[in-house]
């Protein structure tokens, strides 16, 4: 072939590459079943909590091997509310929603049958957090409210019990992003509760002025966390005294888990709005120490606070350290915190290229994920603003927005198509593979409306997924550092924004058949997996003994 | 002042020891803050000695004093027409009609008594802006840290260019300028659709206007549109190679963007034609640390906090430089970067609960 030819040639391959790039790798769903809207019941008192809700899970609740979701309602706001509250929800337009997933993809409404109708009509709800507390081998739910928080155990016969009473998690005030996690290693899952403020309806105000919008967070007094250790009988105790992380008041929304100096612990990332991150690093001693600042993780790199709203704690550069990406309000830039090693991080925003994506965007629920199984994890946001009348005051910004998509390039984020038609007001956002195929999939909550469903289309790359069964660690193997090919991930639920996510650890291949699999279990435990093949989902078993 | 002149009068034309009396229970009244008692006695005096200036004169303060700005008008006009050349006869007329509103006629008198900060006020009451910005000025530079006199200062300027733009507005409504001016307005209230389109028309006719560019490129910034504002910027650093701004701005841009060396190329270009510029020499350490020069990043931030002591800036810097430090492993220096952070914060960025 001559050079012209070759020339042209490569032009035409440039050009199948743009037109295979630009295929989207999702496809909106509207699952069979999945009947649910959202409840929000925005008023013109503007009562904060109408704009904050949606949250969603993904999990497998009667270990058929399909995900199942969970969606989490909030009730009905009258203008303006009486006391007592009463956010109706008894009624059934209020329920929460737990979606069986069927074998052939559609979905069952089974929430009666589990006995998760009724929420408790003081409480309108925020998020939802999985893990299997007591080991017994089924998933479990912590749902947050403003009003009570609500645990219910599965009782492994497709029927929940709501257990908040005795366990002693019911938490109060307003809480809102959960998670389940071992803090210290004792192979029973923990649980952590963000907390938004010290606000509550009969101290709500409006704010703006003529604008008449929904109050910024410094309106209101900080309030702390809340830690439950579980003890190991079906209770736990509020810690959260004694481990410091009350020492702190915030204004939490996010929270995600990694263990991001390696001592084997660990350690809690918490987005603030408003104001700076925390980093509550493990001590190891069942305390912990807010080391935001001091690892660089608190605020922009101009130093200025940040409207932290969802979180996720993996690593994003495959260097093998968990980083932090948090999603922020419109002109703050979501933030990308390099994990540097040494307990630092280094602000990366600007150089991942998430600066340009994100500046004039809302972002809540987030996620990292292999989504095209080319080893590398891209990012997905589900994004809308806060106030609902943000265009009149503002022009140039917009309430209702696409989600982000943006594919992972060796470290820097180029947007993608989401196959999204219209914008919306997004609000939570769950991982996971829904159809069993080895390629991630999405549901995103959208507030006052309905869930969307991003089935991933799939490509010839290769992958593997990792379904932790953990012994002497927490049987969902929650907190362990799985590597495949060079690849990270900790195996978590939580993260995100009031969502929780697959508890099983995917990788995406690229043209690997075969994978090695190293594994570092919250027990302390190192497992490694020679040789193993691609594309299939492996249960790995952590060894009794080290 | 009045009183020795009073007295000084009274004494040299040897008038009545009763008039004298009045004059000083007057005074005395006036000291102790008792005017009406002090109206009284100096009424007393005028009606004593009609033909004295002065005790009409402190019948006027006196009345002024009292905040009784129209009684204050007729003994200070019967003063003038007893001594037309009165200085204080004529500032404390202009102030007493200043005071009821009626400007205009203040104005001869304050111009008599060459009270420019009085006679600016006026002006700008009277809608003479012109006049009013120059005696203001005048007076500024008298009392230069004087709160009301820059207030007025700060009004008469900015009613005086509003004048200057309706003008242009009525006068040529399509001509650049006028969409220049519009597009300014809304950029201020940031109504950045309209901004733009008008500053898009003031292109359209006049592309190569000197800041049009430049001025287009912050609305795009100011709404994160970073490409566009790029190109923006670029347009303008070509049409004004030596303008610092514009290369300042472009950089930004760029550094935006995450094209890091070509970011630090223009912030370099920005430094170079004006050294020193603390905004440029910060995003120049962004733009240095970002490409791992750590050298040239801990300089240009030095270089700030050397510049810039207390300002957002200055706290900025040493934020910036706590975590090269950091980077670097150098905890002392970071931690004494980080207390100098905190240190200028205005308010803290958390919440600590009180230790009991």
């Amino acid at each position: 072939m001559d050079r012209i030819g070759l020339r042209f040639c490569s032009g035409l391959l440039a050009m199948a590459s743009v037109v295979a790039s630009s295929t989207p790798i999702f496809e909106v769903a509207q699952p069979r079943g999945l009947d649910f809207t959202h409840q929000n019941s925005p008023t013109p008192q503007k009562y904060l909590i109408e704009t904050m809700g949606g949250g969603v899970a993904l999990l497998d609740y009667n270990n058929d091997g399909l995900l199942d979701i969970f969606l989490v309602n909030s009730g009905k706001l009258t203008s303006p509310m009486q006391t007592p509250e009463n956010f109706g929800r008894h009624e059934p337009l209020y329920w929460n929603r737990l979606f069986r997933q069927n074998r052939d993809g559609s979905f069952t409404d089974v929430t009666a049958a589990a006995g998760l109708s009724n929420a408790g009509d003081g409480n309108y709800g925020m998020g939802v957090a999985v893990g299997d507390y007591d080991n017994d081998g089924y998933a479990d739910l912590y749902v947050t409210s403003y009003g009570k928080n609500i645990l219910y155990h599965n009782n492994g016969d497709g029927t929940f019990t709501d257990v908040t009473a005795k366990a002693g998690v019911a938490g109060g005030g307003w809480s809102v992003s959960a998670g389940f996690f071992d803090y210290d290693n004792d192979g029973k899952l923990d649980l952590f509760v963000t907390r938004y403020m010290d606000w509550d309806l009969k101290h709500s105000k409006t704010c703006g002025g003529e604008w008449h919008t929904y109050c910024p967070p410094e309106e209101f007094p900080a309030t702390t966390n809340i830690l439950y250790h579980n003890n190991g009988d079906g209770t736990f105790t509020d810690v959260s005294p004694q481990s410091g992380i009350a020492a702190k008041k915030g204004r939490a929304l996010g929270v995600a888990f990694a263990d991001y100096d390696e001592d084997g612990f660990t350690d809690i990332f918490v987005a603030n709005d408003g104001m700076q991150q925390y980093l509550f690093r493990n001590n190891g001693n069942g305390t912990f120490t807010e080391r935001g600042l001091e690892a660089g993780a608190a605020l922009s790199e101009d130093g200025r606070r940040l409207s932290g709203m969802g979180v996720v704690f993996q690593d994003y550069d495959n260097d093998g350290k968990p980083d932090v990406i948090v999603t922020e309000l419109p002109r703050e830039i979501y933030g990308v915190y390099r994990n540097e090693g040494g307990g630092s991080f280094s602000y990366r925003s600007l150089e991942t290229g998430l600066g340009m994506l994100s500046s004039g965007s809302s972002g809540w629920g987030v996620g990292l994920e292999d989504f095209d199984n080319d080893g590398w994890k891209d990012l997905f946001v589900a994004q809308g603003h806060v106030l609902d009348n943000v265009e009149q005051i503002d022009p140039s910004l917009r309430y209702r927005e696409m989600p982000l998509f943006a594919m992972n390039q060796h470290g820097r984020f180029e947007k993608a198509d989401a196959s999204v038609s219209l914008p919306l007001v997004a609000r939570g956002a769950a991982f996971g593979d829904l159809n069993n195929d080895g390629w991630q999939d999405v549901v995103m909550t959208v507030l006052g409306g309905r869930p969307q469903v991003f089935l991933n289309r799939g490509g010839k790359q290769h992958w593997l997924t990792v379904n932790l069964r953990g012994t002497r660690s927490n049987r969902d193997g929650l907190g362990a550092r799985v590597r495949v090919n060079g690849q990270t991930r900790v195996a978590t639920t939580a993260g995100s924004y009031l969502s929780a996510s697959d508890k099983r650890v995917h990788f995406g291949l690229g043209t690997a058949e075969t994978a090695k699999v190293e594994i570092l279990w919250p027990s302390g435990i190192r497992q490694i997996l020679n040789d193993v093949h691609a594309d299939q989902i492996l249960e790995i078993r952590e060894p009794e003994r080290p | 002042m009045i009183l020795a002149l009073l007295l000084f009068l009274l004494a040299a034309r040897g008038q009545s020891p009763e008039a004298l009396q009045h004059m000083q229970a007057g005074a005395e009244a006036e000291k102790n803050r008792h005017f009406e008692a002090a109206i009284a006695e100096f009424r007393k005096l005028t009606e004593l000695e009609p033909t004295a200036p002065a005790g009409f004169v402190s019948l006027g303060q006196a009345y002024l004093e009292n905040h009784d700005y129209g009684g204050a008008v007729p003994p200070l006009k019967q003063a003038l027409k007893l001594d037309p050349d009165s200085v204080p006869a004529h500032r404390l007329l202009g102030y007493a009609l200043l005071a009821q509103g009626r400007s205009t006629e203040a104005i001869p008198h304050l111009e008599k008594a060459q009270d420019s900060a009085a006679l600016g006020i006026a002006q700008l009451e009277s809608g003479q802006l012109q006049e009013a910005v120059t005696n203001l000025q005048a007076a500024l530079a008298k009392h230069p840290n004087d709160p009301d006199l820059l207030y007025y200062f700060g009004r008469a300027s900015g009613l005086l260019s509003k004048q200057s733009i309706d003008t242009l507005l009525a006068t040529y409504p399509d001509s650049a300028r006028a969409h220049q001016a519009m597009a300014e307005n809304y950029y201020v209230l940031r109504q950045m659709p309209q901004a733009e389109k008008e500053f898009q028309q003031a292109i359209e006719q006049r592309p190569e206007m000197p800041k049009l560019h430049l001025e287009l490129g912050l609305v795009y910034a100011g709404t994160s549109q970073w490409a566009k504002a790029e190109e923006a910027f670029r347009t303008e650093t070509k049409l004004q190679p030596g303008n610092a701004e514009a290369a300042y701005r472009l950089g930004h841009a760029l550094l935006q963007q995450g094209r890091i060396p070509e970011a630090r190329d223009e912030l370099g270009r920005a430094d170079k034609l004006q050294p020193e510029m603390p905004e440029t020499l910060y995003s120049l350490g962004k733009a240095a640390s970002l490409s791992g020069d750590n050298t040239s990043a801990e300089k240009a931030w030095l270089k700030v906090v050397e510049i810039e002591k207390e300002s957002d800036l200055a706290a900025q810097a040493h934020f910036a430089l706590a975590a090269l430090y950091r980077k670097q492993g150098k905890t002392e220096n970071a931690e004494q970067e980080m207390a100098k952070f905190k240190q200028l914060q205005h308010t803290p960025a958390t919440s600590e609960v009180p230790q009991k």
